[in-house]
């Protein structure tokens, strides 16, 4: 699914949601005055550093919490508005995945799963019928019957997604769902997320600190800072752009695709030339410049960067130092910029 | 000892002995369904509405706690005396094994209630807001997440209370109750017969030992340790 095929109304669409926690001087401003609206069928991401107000912003959604200000709509009706009685039917259409899975130890793992059904109060027969196929979904339906303690971690978020899945709900929520996981067990439990959302149309919204989480499945990405959205598109457009500023810090950081202020410094040690960094949106266009470099009189050196993937397509930077007349390595930055953006790197 | 033992009058002590377990096992298990029940209501609403719970209201846990903290405190000797009057007008009468397990439920529903919070603030909070999530309703979250989550430790903390109910049925005697305890001193102690009250001695500990191991069984069953 490309997501962002903006629907008449929005799935879920915040309004101008602020959320405070304690009073007076001790007061923590979680989300601060967010607007975002996410569209059925996508996959939407919110990343940032832990602290940055995420978990609070997707508890939102199915009104663990409720903002201090501002309003949250889900599936038509404002969520943030409802009483805890009123609440439950629209939960029934949202479910949730955890980090630390939340199974519970008093049931196996059918009972997880069927669990959410019995509050939907599906009947007996159909809800064996549900709980079979999900576990057939999630690739566990010989463990069935057995405790959530007998499972690997892997092995119990794909439980915790069955469980969410089980009463076909329109948005799941993933609440860092593969931060306590090792880096194969989260590819198969990323892969079972995509799968959700291509095969079953299921809207999701993913809270991470995580690049690897966005870059394999969401189309469109919000990256928060102390309770703030500073940047929000699509994973592309954010991915393969040249950032500025500080609100560049978490996506640099994180992708490590431009060099750091100790990279550079290294850097410098062995070259004089100019730094420039350079998208590799269109990577072709790009390697075609280059391959003109000596006709304008300008050497370069590959000095840092290199090429991701997300969802949909790869991206990358490129950072080069340029040596030569400063005329001519000006002209070249020219068509360089033709073929890709390009940004100074700051001495 | 044993010598002593064949001597006794087992036409007597036997009928009376066991008439004595009768009582005592009369006494502990209403006294346990009733203080049990009544406890873990107490005690669920302690954990529920204290700040954050599922049911936060700060003045019910306020007045909870309190009552919780009063009552706890009173000596079970004490509350039989101190009970008295409220003893006859809800059982009809200030002696007996009746009136004892009246009071008695006044001892332990309160501590019952403590082991019962206790045991629940050692759930993963996390469990819960999974509940929470799903669309299930509070009284829902209580009887199907936070009991069944918190059985095993539960399991052993009723098991507590069993054993300080055996305890506290053995001062029955003090207000006209039966029990082991009465037996110990009555049969035993008041006549001089150290064996009789060894008897009631080896009689509560096979009785309490029983006790513990089916609690740890039943516990370890649910636990799957």
């Amino acid at each position: 699914m490309s997501g962002g095929a903006a629907g008449a109304d929005p799935l879920i669409e915040f309004r101008h949601v602020t959320r405070r926690f304690g009073k007076g001087e001790k007061a923590v401003t979680a989300v601060d005055d967010v607007s975002l609206h996410v569209d059925r069928g996508e996959v939407y991401g919110v990343i940032g550093f832990s602290g940055a107000g995420k978990s609070t912003l997707i508890r939102m959604i199915n009104g663990l919490e409720k903002p201090t200000s501002g309003s949250v709509h889900v599936l038509g009706e404002e969520i943030s508005a409802l009483s805890e009685g009123r609440l439950s039917k629209v939960r029934s259409r949202i479910g949730m995945v955890f980090q630390q899975f939340n199974l519970f130890h008093s049931r196996t793992v059918a009972g997880n799963v069927g669990y959410p059904l019995k509050v939907a109060r599906w009947k007996k027969a159909d809800r064996q019928a549900r709980v079979s196929e999900l576990l057939e979904f999630v690739g566990l339906a010989d463990k069935a019957d057995q405790h959530p303690e007998e499972l690997s971690g892997g092995q119990k978020q794909r439980v915790g997604i069955a469980r969410a899945l089980a009463a076909k709900p329109d948005i799941l929520l993933a609440d860092e769902s593969t931060s306590a996981l090792d880096p194969s067990t989260t590819a198969e439990v990323l892969a079972l997320l995509r799968r959700a959302n291509e095969e079953l149309g299921i809207t999701i919204v993913a809270i991470t600190h995580e690049m690897e989480v966005i870059r394999a499945i969401a189309d469109r990405v919000a990256v928060m800072d102390r309770g703030r959205i500073v940047e929000s598109g699509h994973v592309y457009d954010i991915f393969s752009n040249p950032r500025d500023g500080e609100e560049a810090s978490f996506v640099g950081a994180a992708l490590k695709d431009r060099p750091s202020p100790e990279d550079v410094l290294r850097i410098r040690q062995h070259t004089s030339g100019r730094l420039v960094t350079v998208s590799l949106k269109d990577s072709v266009a790009v390697g075609s410049v280059l391959g003109q470099a000596g006709q304008h009189g300008v050497g370069f050196e590959i000095v840092h960067g290199g090429m991701n993937t997300t969802k949909d397509a790869a991206y990358g930077l490129l950072t080069l130092a340029l040596t030569g007349e400063s005329d001519a390595v000006e002209q070249f930055v020219g068509a360089l910029s033709a073929a890709g953006a390009v940004q100074e790197v700051a001495a | 000892m044993i010598e002593t033992y064949r001597d006794l009058d087992w036409s007597y002590y036997g009928p009376t002995l066991l008439e004595a377990i009768g009582d005592t096992i009369y006494m502990v298990a209403w006294s346990f369904v009733f203080a049990g029940l009544i406890g873990l209501a107490i005690g669920v609403t302690l954990y529920t509405t204290r700040d954050g719970g599922l049911l936060a209201n700060r003045p019910v846990w306020l007045l909870t706690n309190f009552v919780v903290n009063l009552i706890r405190p009173i000596p079970f000797v004490i509350l039989i005396a101190a009970l008295q009057p409220v003893t006859i007008s809800v059982v009809g009468k200030g002696i007996g094994n009746d009136a004892v397990i009246f009071v008695m439920i006044w001892a332990s529903t309160f501590a019952i209630a403590r082991i019962v919070e206790q045991n629940l603030v050692s759930i993963d909070p996390g469990v819960i807001e999974a509940a929470r999530a799903m669309g299930a309703s509070r009284t829902r979250i209580i009887m199907t997440v936070m009991l069944p989550e918190a059985l095993g430790p539960l399991i052993l903390g009723y098991t507590f209370v069993i054993i300080a109910l055996t305890d506290m049925s053995a001062l029955a005697g003090i207000i006209g109750g039966g029990g082991i305890g009465n037996f110990a001193i009555v049969e035993g102690y008041n006549r001089f017969r150290p064996e009789v009250t060894w008897l009631a001695v080896i009689v509560v500990i096979i009785f309490v030992q029983s006790l513990q191991i089916i609690g740890n069984w039943a516990a370890r069953k649910v636990m799957r340790r």
